[in-house]
């Protein structure tokens, strides 16, 4: 056989092709279903539509945080490095499927009324930061930001691929900068998009807790592409279990951060007791989330600490990838807690409602659809960024270190 | 890889980046090396100096000690409003400086970074003494240290006294003690093959017997290495959750109150990096005269002052990160004693400190991000003493601001430590010092069968390790 070129030697497998389609085939289903949902329960669909988008930005941006990590740390796991630019290259998409969420701020964030504003002190105080205009250029900073990034870092790599070595040093200092407007633009989308539904709590933990989350469905999905493909030309000749145990371990510690974090801020609120913190865990744990509450104890911590402490399974992807699906449904049962509590159960915004409501449990048919629909397009925009690039970053300065990475774990 | 002649990325490495050892070393060289520190019958006469300077303050540190005892607590600065000052600053910075050791010992190890080999053993003794010199504080501040068994800790008494176990406080005594436990432990465990190379190589008597039991009697054969390796593993683990719950526990000292300023739920992640950035500004501020005095720069290499800059740069930023997120909530908190609080920290009697801990903390650590600077070993040395400094600011503003001006502006008041306040501060510095300079004398500073682990002929035997 003659010497392939390696562009061609790590040439993503033709079922990537599949993949889109059906992807894109789910969208459809669910895009129709959410049509619906925007005509006939507009209040749901808007709520919905914010959880879903949520999980996959957190995948986007999560990979886009690896992806820099690795450029700084130069660690032996480029063997993903493909993955996670194929999953930072779908931020426009998500820029794109981000307007709803813009029509929806009437319903979503109570702090867009001006009469609410008007009638109570700390949104009066508020409103310098908590203001349509200002919210929406914020927004544009963060997806400009993060565009820009995803794509220099990718357009630089690929010239690294063409055998241009002069980048690896600028992609250091990018990712060096990138990390830093990543990790504050996070925590302030965060706060504008999540923390303001219910724009009397807040809580400085948050940011952490929002990063982590990006950081542990980054992971999961990354382990689920690398099942995927490790049963395909060409990358079953190059993952290893050695691989997969690394993700496995980093998956392991971003659920045990997860878990320091989140009983770091229950503990906190609970014990000083205080007026303007606690009604967010209160209406956390009553009136049937408590259920979920404890789902996501058991779910997001016990249960995923437990089988993830094992090495065997770390080592072996087949089995490795439930326990990272599962992680990502339960991703989203967190996000669903994050939001779904401040909405009444006929989905309106419990901050919009008069007197003193409260939030009962409750599921929504949107809120399958809404996942169906976002999570159809990503993957279909994942896909067809993947199918674009050998799926080795064969020029990567430390991919020696990664493909000799044998046994010893 | 049949394909290896294909890709361009793995003949052209990135950086050249010095090695975690310099080259030329041998098993022998090495061994010598390090353990002719220890068996020298000539101490160097920089040595006597160091360690005379450093006794000068332990003796401070025991006259203050004295005086405290006989006079009680009245002799320090803090009272009413201001109740906890330098007692509990001075704790929380020692305690900190501690977690460098941990990280390095247990996290590095479970990482597989071969740059830990050098620098933990010295980092480890380092985080004991830091521990030490920590405890001082709380046991001095009950005034009665005697008496501090049955205050801090829960023994069945005739009196049926009984701690108060919803108290953070209680939280870090057992935090505090299960740490200092593990870190003895897994120092310990990592000296005995050490010892029993000293024991082989002293030449007086004396050595021989002190090395030979604390070597416990180590043959060196395959089943003491094994045992040796799963015993240090496990220590690891269970060092790995100490490195992130020990200061933790001692920032629920502040975030369990309702006090502006200390109630705010970012403290654990923030003081847990707060600690490591503090913690390995101290093992610059010790690695760097330590390799130069004793021309170790062939075992501490650039390469470990490269990393240890590097992690003070990540941790750093996430102190940095802090700062920004508690200065943005006092604000979208809207509540007035939040905004109050960081208003007085910016622009209050205090502000001078706060505007120098965010220039060092904040600002100077941009530094660290240019290669040049990384390279400037002796500009890096003075570098870390600011980040000693800075991180003590930092206590002291999170502390004496939200005490000396809270809700009741008719009970506020200032606060001024006094000369027993500093005596007593530069004392521990002295007590660690003093410790720091009897283990480099007596005890291998830099593992010596780990670095022989490190050495190409190592390499060789067993073939590569990744």
């Amino acid at each position: 056989m003659a010497d392939p070129r390696p562009d061609t030697l790590f040439a993503p497998a033709a079922d990537v092709d599949l993949a889109r389609s059906r992807a894109l085939r789910a969208a459809a289903v669910g895009l129709a279903a959410c049509a619906i949902g925007f005509v006939i329960d507009r209040d749901h669909f808007y709520r919905a539509w914010l959880i879903a988008y949520l999980l996959f930005l957190g995948i986007a941006l999560g990979s886009m945080g690896l992806l820099m990590i690795q450029h700084l740390s130069g660690g032996a796991w480029g063997v993903f490095r493909r993955i996670f630019e194929a999953s930072s290259r779908t931020l426009p998409l998500l820029a794109l499927l981000f307007l709803p969420i813009v029509l929806g701020m009437g319903t979503l964030y109570s702090w867009t009324h001006a009469d609410r504003v008007q009638a109570d002190e700390v949104l009066r105080h508020k409103a310098a930061y908590l203001n349509t205009g200002f919210f929406l250029l914020r927004a544009f900073v963060y997806f400009a930001g993060w565009i820009l990034i995803a794509w220099t870092m990718t357009r630089w790599s690929r010239r690294q691929d063409e055998g241009d070595m002069s980048v690896n040093l600028r992609l250091q200092y990018l990712a060096g900068g990138g990390i830093v407007f990543y990790t504050f633009a996070a925590t302030f989308a965060g706060i504008d998009w999540v923390m303001s539904i219910n724009p009397h709590w807040f809580s400085t933990l948050f940011g952490f807790m929002f990063i982590g989350g990006h950081g542990l469905a980054a992971l999961s999905f990354t382990i689920v592409v690398s099942t995927f493909l490790v049963r395909r030309a060409p990358m079953e000749h190059v993952l290893r279990p050695s691989h997969f145990h690394d993700l496995g371990k980093l998956s392991l510690a971003f659920v045990m951060l997860w878990a320091y974090f989140n009983f770091s801020q229950y503990m906190l609120v609970y014990a000083a007791n205080l007026v303007e913190e606690v009604p967010y865990f209160i209406a956390r744990i009553s009136h049937g989330w408590q259920y979920l509450a404890l789902f996501l104890v058991l779910f997001q911590f016990a249960v995923p600490f437990l089988l993830l402490l094992q090495r065997d399974l770390k080592r072996m992807p087949y089995r490795l990838v439930w326990v990272s699906l599962a992680l990502l449904v339960v991703r989203y049962v967190d996000l669903f807690m994050l939001v779904s509590p401040e909405f009444a159960p006929t989905g309106a915004n419990l901050h919009l409602l008069a007197g003193e409501p409260e939030s009962r449990l409750f599921v929504h048919w949107l809120d399958l659809a809404a996942p169906l629909a976002i999570g159809g397009l990503w993957l279909w925009m994942f896909f067809t960024q993947l199918a674009q690039r050998p799926l080795v970053a064969f020029a990567d300065p430390y991919l020696r270190d990664a493909l000799e990475t044998t046994g010893g774990h | 890889m049949a394909f290896e002649h294909e890709l361009p990325g793995l003949s052209t490495p990135g950086r050249v980046t010095p090695d975690v050892i310099a080259p030329g070393h041998t098993f022998e060289s090495v061994t010598e090396r390090i353990s002719a520190i220890i068996l020298t019958k000539r101490t160097p006469i920089g040595w006597f100096v160091g360690f005379g300077i450093a006794f000068v303050f332990l003796l401070l540190f025991n006259v203050t000690v004295g005086h405290l005892l006989l006079t009680g607590i009245g002799i320090w600065g803090n009272n009413i409003p201001v109740g906890w000052a330098f007692d509990i600053i001075n704790f929380v910075w020692w305690i900190g400086i501690g977690h460098a050791g941990t990280l390095i010992s247990a996290i590095l190890l479970l990482f597989r970074q071969q740059w830990r080999t050098s620098i933990n053993r010295f980092a480890e003794a380092m985080t004991l003494f830091a521990v030490a010199c920590a405890a001082m504080f709380p046991l001095l501040h009950t005034g009665r240290p005697w008496l501090a068994a049955y205050w801090l800790l829960p023994y069945p008494n005739t009196m049926n006294l009984w701690p108060q176990f919803r108290s953070p406080l209680i939280w870090d005594v057992f935090a505090v003690t299960t740490y200092f436990t593990v870190s003895l432990l897994f120092w310990f465990t990592g000296l005995v093959p050490d010892m029993a190379t000293l024991r082989d190589r002293a030449q007086s008597r004396a050595a021989r017997v002190a090395f030979g039991v604390l070597s416990l009697g180590w043959r060196g054969s395959a089943r003491h290495w094994q045992r040796y390796e799963t015993a240090y593993l496990l220590l690891a683990g269970i060092s790995t959750p100490l490195v992130l719950s020990v200061h933790s526990v001692v920032s629920f000292d502040f975030a369990v109150s309702v006090l502006p300023g200390w109630h705010t739920t970012i403290f654990p992640p923030y003081f847990v990096a707060g600690a490591i950035y503090s913690g390995f500004a101290m093992v610059m501020t010790l690695a760097v005269p330590l390799r130069k005095f004793y021309g170790l720069e062939d075992f501490i290499t650039m390469r470990h002052i490269h990393n240890m800059t590097k992690v003070m740069l990540v941790t750093g930023m996430i102190v940095a990160y802090g700062y920004a997120n508690e200065a943005f909530f006092a604000w979208y908190s809207a509540n007035p004693y939040e905004s109050f609080m960081m208003y007085n920290r910016m622009a209050g009697p205090y502000a001078v400190f706060y505007w120098a801990l965010i220039g060092i903390n904040a600002l100077m650590i941009q530094l660290f991000w240019f290669r040049r600077v990384r390279e400037n070993v002796a500009l890096l040395f003075v570098l870390s003493l600011f980040v000693n400094v800075g991180m003590w600011l930092e206590r002291f503003i999170i502390i004496v601001t939200s005490l000396h001006r809270d809700f009741l502006p008719s009970s506020w008041d200032m606060y001024a430590p006094t000369r027993w306040d500093f005596a007593m501060f530069t004392g521990t510095i002295g007590l660690f010092l003093s410790l720091f300079f009897l283990f480099i004398r007596f005890l291998p500073a830099i593992a010596i069968f780990e670095m022989r682990t490190i050495v190409p002929e190592a390499r060789l035997q067993t073939g590569e390790h990744g």
